[in-house]
């Protein structure tokens, strides 16, 4: 009997990284190759009447929209982001062309000799205005039960609004670009997660068929949604400028520029209405969320989506109207940021919940049970809750972690303990995966396994837990397993690196083929194996109405946080998050274990330190001396554990895990403040600055 | 282009300085990222640079007639480490940046660069530190106060350089210093406080009180401390709102992107209270208990 495969290995990235021999965009070598800078627009919104360039020296080449052989707009979701801005601009950041020439100094020096001339149109910068004004990018509606007769019948109907704002990725190593065409095929090179969403918009930006383009991942320092649709820009952009100079581009951000053009988590409101019964249970709930989509909708409808279907949280309210809404702002566009959209409305679900519960004078976790959902129970959008629902186990393990319990009994005053209840939907939302139809190969050559697939190792280790997963169910050593470079000339598209679907997906995938070719292991030296993804025959989905199951199944958690306030400073001090997860089975402790660390700390920050607004469409925390992400001087101690709940479809059990941290502790942290204050907490991130204003308020 | 000097010794720097119009440069912790123009680019230096960081007359650390003279290269690192720093200013030079940034930058460079979040200078401003000019024509010595004129601007005329800071070997009974910032390390200061006192009998015999990020520059006030000082720290808690009230038309912060000044200024009038309620109270009972031989 072979040991668990949770049983923790080396991360295989690890040694490069630390060593500093992993090689990044930046760092690779491309003969005679030319640099990109790009002009962006200083205007929130406006007209471009004019584009004054100066005489370009020899080998400097101005590249713009009209350099654009296919059409000039980024596919994705949505495609209306204009590779090239054409008559207007709708943000400030916005790309207009690039200046592409050998030396980066004259680069620049020619970028600050353009002159752009505007004029100013009228634009909206908050989601106020947005709304007073109608501008809805995407406008979703669902039901469950017959909602309008329930609150007919409410004993009681309470009202709540929750605020969520902007978080920057910070990745480590800024977005990063090389495009190369020879051999007839344009060769793009960079740091990503989705090779093949870049593929797939560089065939309609240079108009091409597939076969003439080749996209490959060059080693990623972090990603976390921030390379998901992005990168489909950059590429899109340097690819138009190799084929217009013939020489290989290179594009690379620093921090600043990164910062003030890349996308952003979306900043929410999210409204309740909640009808309760004599039993001061909640009936029926009306939820209403307003994201802020930026200039361009991109792929936030899909975030949207999963906004809304997470909006329940791991509740089940009889009777339900959801309505979601994307606004156009004249702000920098938003986008994919780990938890995709749930873990606005899981915030604000929670803390609607734990606001009634101190109104009723119920404990906020006493409460939140009453309404746990349990196996059999229909899920928001009338799906069914088929597997088991460990959240009870859940529950009792980490206020056994935290003391939960005794620490709520005996608090005091600016000492704070708070517990959030959370699920998070596994792979792509709604039909994303049938869509998708991820495909997988892997072959065997002689004693060797390789594995092709186009997931992505962006630090969260996916090469060490998908080759875990041919290693063990083949049952040849790890080594023999061979990870193929993510090329799309050489593998397969198994989708996108996101949606926390590659351990469960595509290591699904992979665990299936992987038994074939055990089988039929003796039969020749070379085989080769695939596998296409098919959804479990039990899934119902209608994208049209948001009916059915929206996820194949669920991993759950639930945190509790426990937080000093200074009363003097008002300064948070997060001492400890308790932490217990389902997530099927661990398919690697240690990498688990990190990813759910990262996550948890990543939340806080968003929970806490990492404030970023604007101001008339300008992002005025728009570098890392302003805008701040937690150090390790910030980390708490999280103690982190796992309840296992194999998922009969997953790998060896296994669900998914990489978004699940994230969207449990900003609830839990929030409750927390909550209760060393005795204030109801209502936006994020919370600051010394608000809390010094909510509790002189109070007294 | 950007130019530069390296010269070999203090001599040889302050002639450069006197024939060029240059920039001088120590750790570059704060330079570097002020003139940064971007990714593989040149910094953008309108002056050639007059590197002085390694100037071994800049790295003396020594105390003379009870007074500390720190030379102005000395970094961060080295002043954490010395055994002659008071434990308060460690615990404020503890809080500044991260370990790699105080392995370059210079005491020397945190004062020139007079920013009004400078972490050293509240704690330069309460001991009436001094600093010592230098050029070929001869030496200056004028105290920090009046050295920095505003935010960042300094005295520092274009053929000096500054050389050494100069702080009474004086320490405290009590000391309370606070920094605010948007996290735990490497942050910015959103608003500091630095509370430090000697009682004796119930009264206080000498106070300094300082405010860092809050104004243009250090707030401290002479005249409030000398109002402070012989009174028993009874009655100073009794009339600590009159105190707050007075710094309270000193300090005048604005809002940014790191915080608001409706913060800035409530928060720096609470440390105040707090250092009075909680440290001088707490301590001199404390002091009174102690001399009753109430506890060990």
């Amino acid at each position: 009997m072979k040991e668990s495969i949770s049983k923790p290995i080396q991360r295989v990235d690890g040694p490069a990284k630390i060593s500093g021999e992993a090689r990044y965009i930046g760092d690779m070598h491309f003969e005679n190759r030319l640099y990109a800078k790009t002009l962006r627009s200083t205007r929130a919104k406006a007209r471009i009447l004019s584009v004054k360039k100066p005489p370009l020296p020899r080998n400097y080449f101005i590249v713009g929209k009209d350099d654009v052989p296919g059409v000039n707009r980024m596919r994705t979701v949505v495609s209306d982001h204009p590779i090239f801005a054409e008559d207007t601009v709708e943000y400030i950041g916005q790309p207009i062309l690039l200046v592409v020439g050998p030396e980066r100094e004259k680069i620049y020096d020619i970028i600050t000799k353009i002159k752009v001339e505007y004029e100013d149109l009228p634009a909206l910068f908050t989601l106020e205005d947005a709304e007073k004004n109608s501008e809805v990018f995407t406008d979703y509606h669902y039901e469950k039960g017959e909602p309008q007769r329930a609150f007919g019948e409410a004993a009681t109907i309470v009202e709540d609004e929750f605020r969520t704002g902007y978080q920057e990725h910070v990745y480590l190593e800024p977005q990063g670009m090389t495009a190369e065409f020879r051999d007839d095929t344009m060769f793009v090179y960079g740091s990503m997660q989705c090779p093949f969403y870049a593929e797939g918009a560089l065939t309609e930006a240079l108009g091409w068929p597939a076969e003439r383009i080749r996209v490959i991942q060059t080693v990623t320092g972090g990603a976390f949604g921030g390379k998901e649709e992005f990168p489909s820009l950059t590429a899109c952009q340097v690819a138009v400028a190799a084929l217009k100079t013939g020489r290989p581009v290179t594009m690379i951000y620093d921090r600043d520029e990164d910062i003030i053009c890349s996308t952003k988590r979306h900043p929410s409101i999210v409204r309740y209405k909640a009808a309760l019964n004599r039993n001061q249970d909640i009936v029926a709930l009306e939820i209403d969320v307003l994201l802020d989509a930026g200039a361009y909708n991109g792929l936030s409808p899909v975030v949207l989506q999963r906004s809304m279907f997470s909006a329940t949280g791991v509740y089940n309210f009889p009777h339900l109207k959801v309505r979601g809404r994307n606004f156009m702002t004249n702000n920098v566009p938003s986008g994919a940021y780990r938890g995709f959209g749930a873990p606005q409305t899981i915030f604000g679900t929670e803390m609607m919940l734990h606001n009634i519960a101190l109104k009723l004078g119920i404990d906020p976790l006493e409460y939140k049970m009453r309404h746990a959902l349990k196996r059999g129970d229909p899920t928001c959008t009338g799906g069914k809750i088929r597997d088991i629902v460990k959240l009870p186990e859940i529950v009792k393990r980490v206020t056994q972690m935290s003391g939960y319990h005794d620490k709520r009994k005996n608090g005091q005053k600016y000492h704070g303990i708070g517990i959030s209840l959370f699920l998070h939907g596994c792979g792509f939302t709604g039909n994303g995966e049938q869509t998708i139809g991820s495909k997988i190969i892997l072959k065997k050559e002689g004693e060797k396994v390789i594995l092709k697939v186009s997931s992505t190792e962006m630090g969260q280790g996916a090469e060490t837990v998908l080759r875990k997963i041919v290693a063990y169910t083949v049952d040849i050593p790890f080594e023999n397993v061979i990870y193929e470079s993510v090329d799309t000339g050489k593998v397969p598209d198994s989708g996108p690196t996101v949606a926390s679907r590659t351990t469960m997906i595509v290591g699904g995938l992979l665990q299936q083929a992987g038994l074939e070719l055990k089988d039929r292991w003796h039969e020749a030296d070379k085989i080769e194996v695939t596998r296409t993804y098919r959804h479990p025959d039990y899934i119902d989905w209608n994208n049209d109405t948001f009916q059915g199951d929206a996820y194949p199944t669920y991993s759950w958690g639930a945190n509790v946080a426990e937080v000093e306030i200074d009363p003097v400073t008002y300064e948070i001090d997060v001492k400890k998050i308790s932490a217990v997860y389902d997530v099927g089975l661990p398919i690697d402790e240690t990498a688990l274990r990190g990813q759910m660390q990262g996550g948890i700390v990543q939340g806080i920050g968003w929970a806490t330190i990492e404030v970023m607004k604007t101001d008339e469409g300008r992002l005025i925390q728009k570098n890392l001396t302003d805008y701040k992400v937690p150090t390790s001087m910030d980390v708490p101690e999280v103690e982190c554990d796992f309840i296992n709940n194999p998922y009969e479809f997953g790998p060896f059990g296994a669900k998914c895990a990489g978004e699940l941290p994230f969207v449990g502790s900003p609830p839990a942290v929030a409750a927390a403040v909550s209760n060393a204050l005795g204030v109801p907490i209502r936006s994020i991130p919370i600051t010394p600055e608000m809390l010094m204003e909510m509790d002189s308020d109070e007294n | 282009m950007v130019k530069g000097f390296r010269p070999e010794t203090l001599k040889e720097a302050l002639k450069l300085r006197a024939q060029y119009d240059c920039l001088p440069i120590a750790g570059g912790t704060d330079l570097m990222v002020q003139k940064a123009r971007g990714f593989a680019l040149k910094p953008d230096f309108r002056k050639p640079l007059l590197f002085i960081g390694h100037l071994p007359e800049l790295q003396r650390l020594e105390v003379i007639n009870r007074q500390i003279h720190i030379g102005a290269g000395v970094i961060l690192t080295d002043l954490l480490n010395s055994e002659t720093i008071p434990d308060i200013f460690k615990e404020i030079l503890a809080l500044m940046a991260s370990p790699p940034s105080r392995n370059l930058a210079s005491i020397g460079g945190n004062i020139c660069n007079a920013s009004p979040a400078g972490d050293t200078l509240p704690y330069l401003y309460a001991m009436d530190a001094q600093v010592v000019l230098q050029s070929t024509d001869g030496e200056r010595i004028i105290p920090i106060a009046g050295f920095i004129t505003g935010p960042k601007q300094t005295d520092l005329k274009n053929s000096e350089l500054l050389t050494k800071i100069i702080i009474p070997q004086t320490e405290f009974d009590i000391n309370m210093y606070r920094k605010i910032g948007q996290r735990k390390g490497m942050s910015l200061t959103k608003a500091a406080f630095l509370g430090m006192a000697n009682v004796a009998d119930g009264k206080i015999q000498d106070i300094r009180i300082a405010f860092g990020s809050v104004a243009q520059t250090v707030v401290r006030s002479g005249k409030i401390e000398q109002s402070i000082v012989g009174k028993s720290t009874k009655d100073i808690v009794k009339n600590i709102s009159e105190i707050s009230r007075q710094y309270a038309a000193l300090i005048r912060p604005i809002d940014d992107a790191r915080s608001s000044a409706a913060y800035r200024k409530k928060v720096s009038l609470r440390l105040l209270e707090e250092f009075f309620v909680s440290n001088l109270a707490k301590v001199s009972n404390l002091r009174k208990a102690q001399s009753k031989g109430d506890i060990e």
